[in-house]
């Protein structure tokens, strides 16, 4: 399941691009499931395990990967830990929700992503209120980051 | 700092194309569309200059701000081109808004988050797309410009309720013509209650006007609740602006300054345009 907790979070890692950067393993980008985020949202392929091709950069370490595919590589590998979301654009929020029906992931988000049009089942830790679409969702998030509740 | 500024960075393989026109601009969007890259180019172009194989075109020096030690790397920067990348959390911070104020820099921060304490507005706010023409290779070049985030509303319906995010004059006049015609109008006392009045609201259409000027940082949120109210955004500069723009006051610098205020409107004296319109419209009506 997702839970989400809005607005500040001091144990949650906030510099996302640095953690990946120190803590990453090749084997990592051997994972289809990884691969597939990266064609996705990266528009990139795994060449091998320290190589990808990006059509705007070329050939690049997965330390150049974007800052969205890298939050959610390390959300994939280490849902114990609550990672920054909102390093993630909203074109990474479906591959969020398909981990989370892999795995419980608990993320941080300092804005209201757009989780689109369909339904989804999400745990708001603020309030600990599920909500099932953006419409539930917009109101307990708005809320949360200016410091109230519904 | 004043004027609008032409930026472009630019290497073999990709080319970055955006004009900033005030003190602050926010960029934002999907990943993956070259926010960071373009501010990591920037970095390598001041640590290495054309040697770095980065070419960056701008009439003012452009740099790169991070790190914890950001308060004395601001120190000595004076009509720069500031650019900050998303991970740099000082920029939420108030002793940040704080070196914001008053500073004769330019200031283009990545960020999703919403930076309540800097007055930033909902015109400068952009997300990176790519505009190369073929989507196929062999294509040389990728080319990106800014586009702004949040457009204009496209139709109106008659609203049930206004809300005005000013409780002074410019609520006053709003109150006075809504209420003229039936429809209940009120004060939000602030742009931070704006959210929590229209999600309590049961009536709808609801139309929001507020001061677009310093908007920034709730636009995103009210956009978001589009999705379940019907609300209608009305974000002038600000009602100063309107009054000036109306042609109510007749003073003959007023169109040249309203067709470019960047011209006018040093960033270094005023935090937030909202704060020139009404000096000028105040000296102009004495």
């Amino acid at each position: 399941m997702l839970k989400i907790y809005y607005g500040d979070m001091p144990e949650a890692i906030y510099n996302t691009a640095v953690y990946f950067k120190n803590n990453y393993l090749d084997e990592w980008m051997e994972d289809p499931f990884v691969q597939k985020m990266i064609k996705d949202v990266d528009k990139s392929v795994v060449v091998d395990r320290n190589l990808i091709e990006s059509p705007a950069l070329g050939k690049i370490p997965p330390t150049l990967l974007s800052g969205g595919v890298k939050t959610l590589i390390l959300m994939y590998f280490e849902p114990e830990n609550i990672f920054n979301a909102s390093t993630c654009g909203d074109n990474c929020a479906k591959w969020i929700l398909r981990m989370a029906k892999k795995k419980d992931i608990t993320i941080n988000l300092r804005h209201i992503m757009n989780f689109g049009k369909g339904n989804f089942e999400a745990m708001i830790l603020n309030n600990n209120q599920i909500v099932h679409n953006m419409k539930e969702m917009v109101p307990v998030a708005g809320l949360s980051l200016r410091g109230e509740f519904l | 700092m004043k004027g609008s500024y032409d930026i472009v960075v630019r290497t073999k393989r990709l080319q970055i194309k955006f004009t900033v026109n005030r003190n602050i601009t926010i960029l934002c969007g999907d990943s993956a569309t070259g926010k960071s890259t373009l501010v990591g180019l920037i970095g390598e172009y001041v640590q290495n200059g054309r040697q770095s194989g980065v070419e960056v075109i701008c009439e003012k020096p452009c740099s790169v701000l991070e790190g914890v030690e950001w308060k004395i790397l601001l120190q000595n920067r004076k009509q720069n081109i500031i650019f900050i990348d998303e991970g740099n959390a000082f920029v939420y911070s108030k002793d940040f808004a704080k070196a914001v104020k008053g500073s004769d820099n330019y200031y283009v921060i990545v960020t999703r988050e919403s930076l309540h304490e800097l007055p930033y507005s909902v015109n400068e706010i952009y997300e990176l797309k790519n505009t190369t023409r073929s989507k196929y290779p062999p294509v040389k070049r990728l080319y990106s410009r800014f586009y702004h985030l949040y457009g204009l509303n496209k139709e109106i319906r008659k609203p049930k309720k206004v809300i005005v995010e000013d409780s002074n004059a410019g609520y006053t006049f709003f109150k006075y013509w809504f209420e003229k015609q039936g429809i209940p109008c009120i004060s939000a006392r602030g742009r931070s209650r704006i959210f929590r009045m229209i999600n309590d609201m049961e009536e709808e259409p609801i139309l929001v006007i507020a001061d677009g000027a310093a908007f920034g940082d709730q636009i995103k949120d009210l956009y978001e609740l589009q999705s379940s109210k019907e609300v209608y955004l009305l974000l002038p500069e600000s009602f100063e602006w309107l009054i000036l723009s109306s042609g109510l006051v007749q003073e003959k610098d007023i169109p040249a300054i309203l067709a470019n205020p960047s011209d006018y409107i040093d960033g270094k004296n005023y935090f937030s345009w909202e704060q020139f319109f009404t000096k000028l419209l105040t000296d102009s009506a004495k």
